[in-house]
């Protein structure tokens, strides 16, 4: 089943008269279960493309299409909540909020949504189950490892169940060894049903994606 | 949600403890500052409005015409309050001749108390609602009776029944007393009302009856409307009355003075007392819109810290929102948990005003002359103060909150997120405002200080040291004036005695009715009069221009006028000196001399044109007394008790210093100095805790430039100036607003005074090198942490 769609689709950023591509006309279609690796040398718009894709960025021209919804024709409210329903995303630097607990920051998308206090009782306690890092659970991001940072941060993206998982450079602030556990994690998610769709530099990580996109300014070769 | 927003706030709060404290701090101080001008507004609405007839009370006032001028007064002739009980009564529930409130001698055996109170008709305790503890209200209906607030009774019966105890008034008048009631609030035209005796007793007592006229205007005239009667229709009914009756009563000064009588209405004596030209033109209620205004403007600065402090940390934030807004949180929702932040700051600021405000009330208090406290138990006080939270709340939260909440999350968390622009910008404009208002109360109270200053210094035309007087209170003084002044100045210490019917320092007895030669007859001339005995002029050592002083060698010195230099202009005299002047049926006056003119009233005003007037008779109130040397004072007192008591063995001695009776005619400015001091001192400090943050923000923000700057070789003075450097022109800017805006309202608050200062250049310079010396300071010891900082250490952190 069809899970996204981008067509013709090009963005670009106005200097001194000119335009400037940040993404120049990109088809690209997405199947539910996929798990896409995109890469390309820096600045060739893999972190831009994932932003679009994640509804975190406008783009200037061309369409759009996830589950069925025309992304370019929504009002921001709708597309912030087609987003808030079935994107999860994770960050190469974590971004966790520093001031919350490891269970607070599980605990804020399900608030977002408004999510009963006893139902994210029961999935955050799930969560940490299952990333076996209860014991964690009361530590502020600060007292965390990176490995175990980037841990939290993809289990605050999946807490809510969505259908898709961005991921840019999720990896990139790793070790290696931490690096392989979070692949892992990856392979593992998408066998059980996630579409992932991380950028990366690493030709071993994008190996365990089924399929990889490559860009050079803007342009998908 | 909320829970877990306020959560966060308050661990942000923790966790940057001097931003907090700058924060709280600054919104405490604020919020304190308005919550006593709060106070003070409330207390100055709710004047008067304990009373239950509030809405029906309303005193008689008269507009007449004098010199052209017209001038509107509370005075009243004793036989008004008869002429409206017969002519409009259906209209009044009650009409009530009174005195004025005066202190006067209570004494009950060995007990000598002084307390002021009045004589007034007996309606008067029923207008008032009295709430009596002891009597009933209807007492005062006995000529012979009295009425004690409870102070007054506790003070004279400290362990005794009061009720049915025969007292002496003053020395001349006995009454039983028939009542106590509780003490009138403090906080009304009442509140000095601490005793009632009946104004039948002062009738018969100082045969009024007999003396009295239409043209005596000596009383107040009080009246209670008929529950749902029209205050201005009544008004206008009442309008000639006086004009009517004094004309059939054959005094042909009424039309030329044309008195129009007019309600005043309880609700508004106190706030709109003032009349112009016959037009009430406000009054007090300026100050509560100057003050409210002020209170605004402190409240909004503190406000405004808190909004540059948010936006100025915003970079920091601006992250949280990105991630915020990745793992789906609205734009509302942000607004939300911002608003809710400022909320729980206001909160705990306002938690620390309540201190502040405590602490600050018996100062406060005392510089008011109020007695002010917070109504704990009023609904209505915690609902305005739940109401001004929320405002203050608001005002402070919302900038930041919708700011913030607007960050794309794509730029922010890729860190292309620029230092915000126009966050500063208007962060600028804000310290703008805060400096210009800071600076406008700078000037404001140097001007105000300048001009009592140049007010006291005021030549005064008469010497006001080492001279003192003491009250006459019986006929026996009086008529034995020469006597005790011989026995007084057996004393060495003294040196010139004289008596006079109004103090040197306040002149405030004007009379009418003279005629001169080449008089414009359509003028309806006024003078101000004092009359003395002899030796007056020579005692305050007033500058005799021309002619002579009073001498007891010219036998017809009672029929002679010393007149000032204003009288002579005011008369348009040629050659003053041996004119005549007709005054009524009192005969014909010689002028014998001119003296060089006083400030006998106010300091502030134009000198009146006076007349001096040789007397020794009924009109005699005051024995004044000049010292000789200083030293001396003491014996001297000791001597001048002892001859008091001689001749006025009932009553207490009191005296008073000339100077410190002029003194008091720079109370009120002064207090409003204080008042303006307080408040400018307040806003400065709130502005410069403001700057005092940002600019540890901006050095924060320019450390790696500053690390970068002086590796390629910048000097730390030069630092120092670079990052002052923004904020010394915002100051000036400032000022820059703030020197024509206080120019033009100094001014128009000068305008009441005839005798004032100029608003010099230097006040401006001054203000001026003081904010900047202020701003330096406060943001100097940012810059000069930053500017001393090893540059390895600030790049390395990057």
């Amino acid at each position: 089943m069809m899970l996204l769609q981008l067509n013709n689709l090009f963005k670009w950023v106005q200097s001194g008269g000119q335009r400037i591509f940040l993404l120049k006309d990109i088809n690209l279609d997405v199947e539910e279960g996929e798990f896409i690796s995109i890469m390309g040398p820096s600045g060739s718009g893999k972190s831009t493309l994932l932003n679009v894709i994640g509804m975190l960025d406008n783009f200037d021209e061309g369409e759009y299409h996830f589950l069925g919804e025309s992304v370019h024709n929504l009002k921001e409210k709708y597309r912030a909540n087609l987003y808030k329903e079935y994107i999860g995303f994770v960050f190469q630097s974590y971004h966790l909020l520093d001031d919350l607990t490891v269970k607070e920051n599980l605990e804020m998308p399900l608030l977002y949504k408004k999510f009963k206090a006893s139902e994210r009782k029961a999935m955050v306690a799930d969560m940490l189950d299952r990333f076996n890092i209860v014991g964690k659970k009361d530590l502020f991001p600060v007292q965390l490892s990176g490995g175990q940072q980037q841990l939290v941060g993809i289990a605050r993206a999946l807490i809510s169940n969505p259908k898709l998982l961005l991921a840019d450079e999720p990896t990139g602030n790793l070790n290696s060894q931490q690096g392989e556990e979070i692949m892992d994690l990856f392979k593992q998610l998408n066998n059980e049903g996630v579409t992932i769709i991380q950028v990366t530099h690493s030709e071993k990580n994008a190996a365990y994606g089924s399929r990889i996109i490559n860009l050079l300014d803007g342009r998908m070769i | 949600m909320l829970r877990n927003n306020l959560k966060i706030a308050w661990r942000n709060l923790l966790q940057k403890k001097g931003f907090s404290f700058l924060n709280i701090a600054g919104l405490a101080i604020g919020m304190a500052a308005s919550l006593l001008i709060g106070l003070w507004i409330y207390s100055e609405l709710s004047f008067n409005q304990e009373f239950e007839n509030y809405d029906d009370i309303a005193q008689v006032m008269q507009t007449q015409t004098f010199g052209g001028e017209l001038s509107t007064a509370v005075n009243q002739p004793m036989q008004l309050a008869g002429a409206l009980r017969n002519s409009f009564d259906d209209h009044f529930k009650h009409v009530i001749t009174s005195s004025f409130t005066g202190d006067e001698l209570l004494t009950y055996e060995e007990t000598r108390i002084t307390r002021s109170g009045n004589f007034m008709e007996p309606g008067i305790t029923e207008m008032l609602s009295l709430q009596m503890i002891a009597g009933s209200r209807n007492a005062l209906e006995d000529p012979t009776a009295i009425l004690l607030s409870e102070s007054t009774a506790n003070a004279l019966f400290p362990n005794a029944d009061p009720m049915g105890k025969l007292i002496k008034i003053g020395t001349g008048m006995k009454a039983q007393v028939k009542g106590v009631y509780k003490d009138l609030p403090r906080n009304s035209d009442f509140g000095d009302l601490t005793f009632i005796a009946p104004w039948e007793l002062l009738n018969t007592v100082a045969n009024f009856e007999a003396r009295l006229g239409w043209g005596n205007n000596w009383f107040q005239t009080y009246v209670q409307l008929q529950q749902g009667a029209d205050i201005t229709a009544v008004s206008e009914l009442i309008r000639d009355v006086k004009y009517d009756n004094i004309k059939s009563s054959g005094d042909d000064s009424g039309p030329i003075s044309k008195p129009v009588l007019h309600l005043h209405p309880m609700s508004k004596w106190h706030l709109y007392s003032r009349f112009e030209n016959g037009v009430n033109v406000g009054g007090a209620i300026d100050r509560v819109w100057l003050f409210g205004i002020i209170g605004v403007f402190i409240l909004l600065l503190a406000c405004i810290n808190f909004m540059n402090l948010s936006t100025a940390k915003s970079v920091k934030r601006a992250k949280e929102v990105g991630i915020r807004k990745t793992i789906g949180s609205g734009k509302n929702q942000l607004i939300f948990q911002f608003l809710s932040e400022a909320f729980l700051v206001v909160l705990l600021a306002f938690v620390i005003s309540i201190v502040l405000v405590l602490a600050g009330l018996p100062f406060f208090n005392d510089l008011t002359d109020k007695t002010m406290a917070i109504p704990w138990g009023n609904p209505m006080f915690w609902f305005s103060c739940l109401l001004f939270m929320l405002f203050t709340g608001f005002i402070a939260g919302s900038y930041p909150a919708f700011y913030l909440s607007s960050f794309r999350p794509a730029s922010v968390l890729k860190g292309t997120f620029g230092n915000a622009q126009g966050a500063s910008g208007l962060r600028r404009v804000l310290v703008v405002f805060q400096f210009t208002i800071s600076t406008v109360l700078i000037i404001g109270t140097i001007t105000i200080f300048k001009q009592i200053e140049h007010a006291k210094n005021r030549p005064l035309g008469y010497n006001k040291e080492q001279l003192l007087y003491f009250p006459i209170n019986t006929p026996e003084v009086r008529e034995r004036f020469e006597t005790i002044r011989d026995e007084l100045l057996q004393s060495s210490s003294i040196e010139e005695v004289a008596a006079s019917d109004v103090l040197i320092s306040d002149t405030f007895i004007s009379n009418s009715g003279f005629s001169w030669k080449g008089k414009d007859p359509g003028m309806s001339e006024e003078f101000n009069t004092l009359r003395a005995t002899y030796g007056f002029g020579e005692m305050i050592d007033w500058e005799l221009k021309d002619g002579r002083n009073f001498s007891r060698e010219f036998k017809g010195d009672s029929l002679a006028f010393i007149v000032n230099e204003s009288a002579v202009r005011y008369m348009g005299l040629e050659n003053p000196i041996g004119e005549m002047v007709k005054w009524g049926d009192n005969g014909s006056y010689k002028i014998v001399g001119v003296v060089e003119d006083m400030i006998t009233r106010s300091p502030y005003d134009q000198v009146r044109p006076t007349l001096f007037i040789l007397h020794y008779g009924r009109f005699l109130s005051f024995v004044n007394i000049k010292i000789g040397g200083r030293g001396n004072t003491r014996q001297a007192l000791a001597h001048i008790e002892k001859i008091f008591n001689k001749y006025d063995p009932e009553s207490l001695f009191t005296y008073n210093f000339i100077d410190q009776e002029y003194a008091r005619n720079f109370l009120n400015e002064e207090r409003m100095g204080k008042l303006a001091t307080f408040f400018a001192l307040l806003a400065i400090c709130i502005s410069c805790l403001g700057i005092f943050g940002l600019s540890a923000f901006v050095a924060e923000q320019r450390t790696k430039e500053i690390g970068i700057r002086k590796v390629l070789g910048a000097s730390v003075s030069g630092l120092i100036g670079l990052l002052s450097r923004e904020f010394v022109v915002l100051v000036l800017v400032s000022c820059l607003i703030a020197i024509p805006t206080s120019y033009y309202y100094m001014n128009s608050w000068m305008d009441d005074f005839y005798y004032r200062t100029e608003i010099s250049w230097w006040i401006f310079i001054a203000a001026l090198v003081g904010a900047l010396a202020i701003t330096l300071l406060t943001v100097g010891y940012h810059a000069f942490r930053a500017s001393y900082l090893n540059p390895v250490k600030s790049l390395r952190a990057e």
